[in-house]
């Protein structure tokens, strides 16, 4: 889901990918390239992602990756069920 | 979907990218760490670093992969693909031991499926039973009962869709170079609709038919119509001559039936007729017939056997005959077989064990390949394969052997099976083996199965490497990996104790049959001929003719050159049975004195070779008119009566023939009447000429090969009647031989596997012992050098293997104890737990292990220490 919201703000190749959700959490989370690619991968194989080469900033040939109609939708299912649970663990919490 | 495809056409072109995006990653981080304010060397070695390795994440990409597992097992069985072509020794030996271990199994499943378990040749089988008449009170069970009995049954009971009755009977047919007796089944007219089976020409049996006057009609065998009517499908309609009255062709049935299905295999029934009661005897005495039925839809066994209880309550009343009776219900296939069930199971259970000892074997030598492959191991381990990928990966190379022994083990089967069938014993429904998809199944199922039990360990055992110490070189010598040499200890072990098992088994069979080569008949079975006369009742209405017909037949056998003398009997050990009541003058009726009743010609003792205790046998002079006369044998002597003299008392024959009392005249040896292990029972002869029968089993005893003299009795007995058939011809020694087949067989096939066994076991613990030599050269070659004797390293290996082979025996000692038990059963003369056959065994195990050990100890012996330290 991570990293559907980081390309839900444009294309991104993998270390992109990798630096903006460091950068949205604030360090929280950082993806390793063991971790990252495979998903990348999976989801492209799902077909929520599409990916094509570019040139990246300082002119290296990088593997770029955007969400497609079908990955939207399942970054707002996803957010949508997150969102249910993460209400669901506060109350839990708040309840006691 | 789209993308397994992708994945699996275009896999050259993905890995391609893959690997350029990953390294583009690399590039990208190293970037990064530049602008930073590292140096490029600093930054590319910082960015390897953070990545983890090109190859670990390239691999962990692919298994996310769609088809990710099925490229894998490709790949894996590429790689086993390719570890057998480089190893054939290895793989040929593997591929060998499994295909003998599942190729005997598979062969002894398929005859265990065709005997035990597949439905009987009949459609919807599953609703046919059997109809047991028993006697509660004398403890007998059986399935022969009375033709109005059946009747009875047939006409009250609402549970069953269709009953019918049958029994075998001999008869004579005419024509051709020699009358020719046939082997033929009397059964009552439904038999066909309560099959479901149809004749191939003509049609079935009418209900009329069963009815005197309408019976002489007769359906022919597939095989009888195409030897003696040349297939002639005309033959519906014709005449032929049964027991030389005419009867009517209303039938052929089709090849493939068979019926009684308890009948052994070799059995060809010839024919089937109607059964014509004789209405002038009380034939509800005469329990002849044996009875089944077809359960109508959604009755069940209990709800028929209630109704059955019910109705011979009510039978009880109006017949005393059937007063001490009852009936039981019982599902027919589960009878078919019943008796070789116990000596079946014994053979799967035997065959079971002679699997495991081939899949630890397995086991065995891939452990020690393990050991060489540790370093591939560990280096496809440092590429980014995890211990899962590595565990499917030695399962594949095991599933491989596993696929190639159970293909050639199938092979073997098809063979076996064949050798099963002309090596074993006549058993009910045995030609019906073949390799049906249940037998292919239960074949897959057992390969799977086996490449689980023998890779298993291997694989835990090869994945769990320890990466530095695998690839380091140096170090590995001196110890010799002590989980690996243990988990192989511990299957040599097994692999003992299992032999022992089985050789404990096979010791005990062998035990038993020379035992029972050694009872004394009570006859001399040497150089005797014996055949069947049964003369036609048509022909031979009065008992006198019958009896005058024997009495010439004898003398002219008697008189042929080779023949010492000749005898005949109604009731002879192995051949034939009389069984029934007789009283004893003096005694209480008592109904249950059942005695064997010979009716037998004056010569038959000689013939036969049975002694003569005390008094006089019978002479042809003992005939109608004179003095009634009886010989009893030892065991009726002694039980009738058993403080007196038994001879000049009186006993009388209660088998309808003239009720007299006949005084005893002489006293014979016991033989062995049903089996040579059955204890031998009381007897009483009586003469032919005063109690005539028309069936007699002949003795022949010959001066040379009792064979030569086949077509001369033949000759004989055509000399005074020329339609007359004799049949059964055998020499009495096949007689014996053929009532001691099953034991002999069930002997042999766990001897053989026994042996098997003990040649695995040898080759298993002399594996484990060379590789263990070989690992150790090193250490020899130092505790040499440091001054030990050559007889001390030959100790020092024998005593490893010993002890292996003396903690197998030890446990399969245990093992024996509890499992020969089961075998009771088949035992004669010789305790389950026998001792002697026990420390026999284990001492013959004992001395191959030595053997197998001794070979590699030697050569420990011999290690040049020069040649072994400068080895490293």
């Amino acid at each position: 889901m991570m990293i559907l919201k980081a390309l839900a703000l444009g294309e991104l190749h993998g270390l992109g990918v990798s630096r903006r959700i460091e950068q949205i959490t604030k360090g929280t989370f950082q993806v390793k390239p063991g971790s990252l690619f495979p998903a990348l991968h999976r989801m492209e194989e799902e077909g929520w992602l599409e990916s094509h080469w570019g040139e990246s900033e300082n002119n290296r040939r990088a593997k770029y990756y955007k969400l497609t109609g079908a990955g939207r939708r399942q970054l707002e299912a996803e957010t949508k069920r997150w969102g249910r649970i993460a209400l669901a663990i506060t109350r839990t919490l708040e309840a006691s | 979907m789209k993308s397994l495809l992708r994945n699996l056409l275009h896999r050259q072109r993905e890995e391609r990218e893959l690997d350029k995006e990953v390294r583009a990653h690399e590039l990208l981080l190293a970037d990064e760490n530049i602008r930073a304010g590292m140096n490029p060397e600093q930054a590319r070695r910082q960015a390897r670093l953070e990545l983890g390795g090109v190859e670990q994440v390239k691999e962990q990409v692919r298994e996310i992969r769609a088809g990710h597992l099925l490229e894998m097992l490709g790949c894996d069985v590429h790689y086993a693909a390719r570890m057998m072509r480089r190893s054939p020794a290895f793989a040929t030996t593997a591929v060998l031991t499994l295909a003998l271990g599942i190729g005997a199994n598979t062969a002894v499943f398929s005859v265990v499926n065709a005997v035990l378990l597949r439905p009987l040749p009949y459609p919807d089988s599953d609703r046919l039973v059997q109809m047991w008449s028993t006697n509660p009170k004398a403890n007998r069970w059986g399935m022969w009962t009375a033709y109005p009995r059946f009747e009875d049954w047939r006409r009250e009971n609402t549970v069953f869709e269709e009953m019918a009755t049958a029994r075998t009977w001999l008869i004579s047919i005419k024509g051709g170079d020699h009358p020719e007796s046939l082997f033929g089944v009397i059964t009552s007219s439904q038999i066909f609709q309560l099959l479901r089976v149809q004749p191939m020409l003509g049609r079935g049996f009418l209900p009329e038919e069963d009815q005197p006057g309408h019976d002489h009609v007769i359906i022919l065998s597939y095989g009888l119509w195409q030897r003696r009517f040349g297939s002639d499908r005309d033959v519906i309609g014709r005449t032929v001559d049964v027991d030389q009255q005419s009867y009517t062709v209303i039938g052929v049935m089709p090849s493939d039936f068979r019926f009684p299905p308890e009948l052994p295999a070799s059995y060809r029934v010839d024919a089937w007729l109607p059964p014509a009661p004789d209405p002038s005897r009380n034939e509800r005495v005469s329990n002849n017939y044996y009875t089944f039925a077809r359960l109508k839809p959604g009755v069940t066994l209990a709800q028929a056997q209630a109704e059955m209880d019910a109705i011979h309550d009510g039978l009880a009343e109006k017949h005393p005959e059937d007063r001490e009776l009852g009936v039981k219900v019982v599902g027919w296939r589960r009878q078919v077989g019943s008796e070789v069930r116990p000596a079946l199971l014994i053979l799967v259970g035997a065959i079971s064990l002679v699997l495991l000892i081939a899949c630890a074997n397995v086991a065995n030598l891939l452990l020690a390949r393990g050991a060489m492959r540790q370093r591939e191991a560990a280096l496809r381990q440092a590429l980014g394969a995890g211990r899962a990928r590595l565990i499917r990966q030695f399962l594949t190379e095991s599933l491989l052997l596993a696929v190639f022994g159970g293909a050639v083990g199938l092979l073997l089967a098809y063979q076996g099976v064949d050798l099963f069938i002309r090596l074993a014993p006549d058993i009910p429904r045995l030609n019906e083996t073949t390799i049906d998809p249940h037998v292919l199944i239960f074949s897959v199922v057992l390969t799977l199965g086996t490449a689980l039990i023998f890779g298993i360990a291997p694989a835990l055992h090869g994945s769990s490497t320890d990466l530095q110490d695998s690839l380091k070189e140096s170090g590995s010598r001196l110890t010799i990996g002590s989980t690996r040499a243990g988990a192989r200890s511990v299957l040599v072990v097994a692999e003992m104790a299992l032999a022992l098992m089985l050789l404990a088994g096979a010791g005990l069979l062998v035990r038993s049959f020379m035992r029972v080569q050694q009872i004394d008949l009570g006859f001399n079975p040497r150089n005797l001929l014996t055949a069947f006369v049964m003369l036609p009742p048509s022909k031979y209405p009065e008992p006198r003719r019958q009896a005058l017909f024997f009495h010439e037949v004898m003398d002219r056998i008697a008189s042929l050159p080779g023949v010492e003398c000749a005898g005949g009997a109604d009731s002879a050990p192995m051949l034939t049975n009389d069984t029934g009541p007789v009283s004893i003058e003096g005694h209480p009726m008592e109904p249950e004195i059942q005695a064997e009743r010979p009716k037998i010609t004056p010569d038959y003792f000689r013939a036969m070779g049975i002694r003569l205790l005390r008094g006089r046998t019978f002479t042809w002079a003992d005939s109608e008119g004179s003095l009634p006369v009886a010989i009893v044998n030892e065991s009726a002597a002694r039980q009738y009566w058993p403080d007196e003299d038994a001879m000049g008392k009186r006993v009388k024959l209660e088998d309808g023939s003239a009720p007299v009392w006949r005084q005893v005249i002489g006293i014979v040896g016991d033989v062995r009447q049903d089996s040579a292990v059955a204890l031998a029972r009381p007897e009483v002869y009586a003469p032919l000429l005063q109690v005539p029968v028309p069936y007699l089993a002949l003795a022949v005893r010959t001066r040379a090969g009792p064979t030569a003299l086949t077509v001369a009795v033949r000759q004989a007995v055509m000399a005074v009647d020329k339609d007359q058939p004799l049949s059964g011809i055998k020499t009495m020694e096949q007689v014996v031989e053929d009532s001691v087949a099953g034991r002999r067989f069930q002997m042999s096939l766990l001897a053989v596997f026994a042996t098997i066994a003990l040649g695995l076991a040898a080759i298993g613990i002399y594996g484990l012992m060379s590789y263990t030599v070989n690992q150790r050269t090193h250490e020899i070659g130092i505790r040499m050098a440091l001054g030990a004797k050559r007889r001390e390293i030959l100790h020092l290996v024998m005593r490893h293997g010993m002890m292996l082979a003396i903690v197998g025996v030890a446990l399969g000692t245990v093992g024996a104890l509890l499992l020969t038990r089961s075998l009771s059963s088949m035992l004669y003369g010789v305790g389950a737990n026998d001792p002697t056959t026990l420390l026999s065994v284990a001492t013959l195990l004992i001395g191959v292990a030595a053997l197998a050990s001794y070979i590699p100890a030697r050569r420990a012996m011999r290690v040049d220490p020069m040649v072994a330290l400068r080895y490293e």
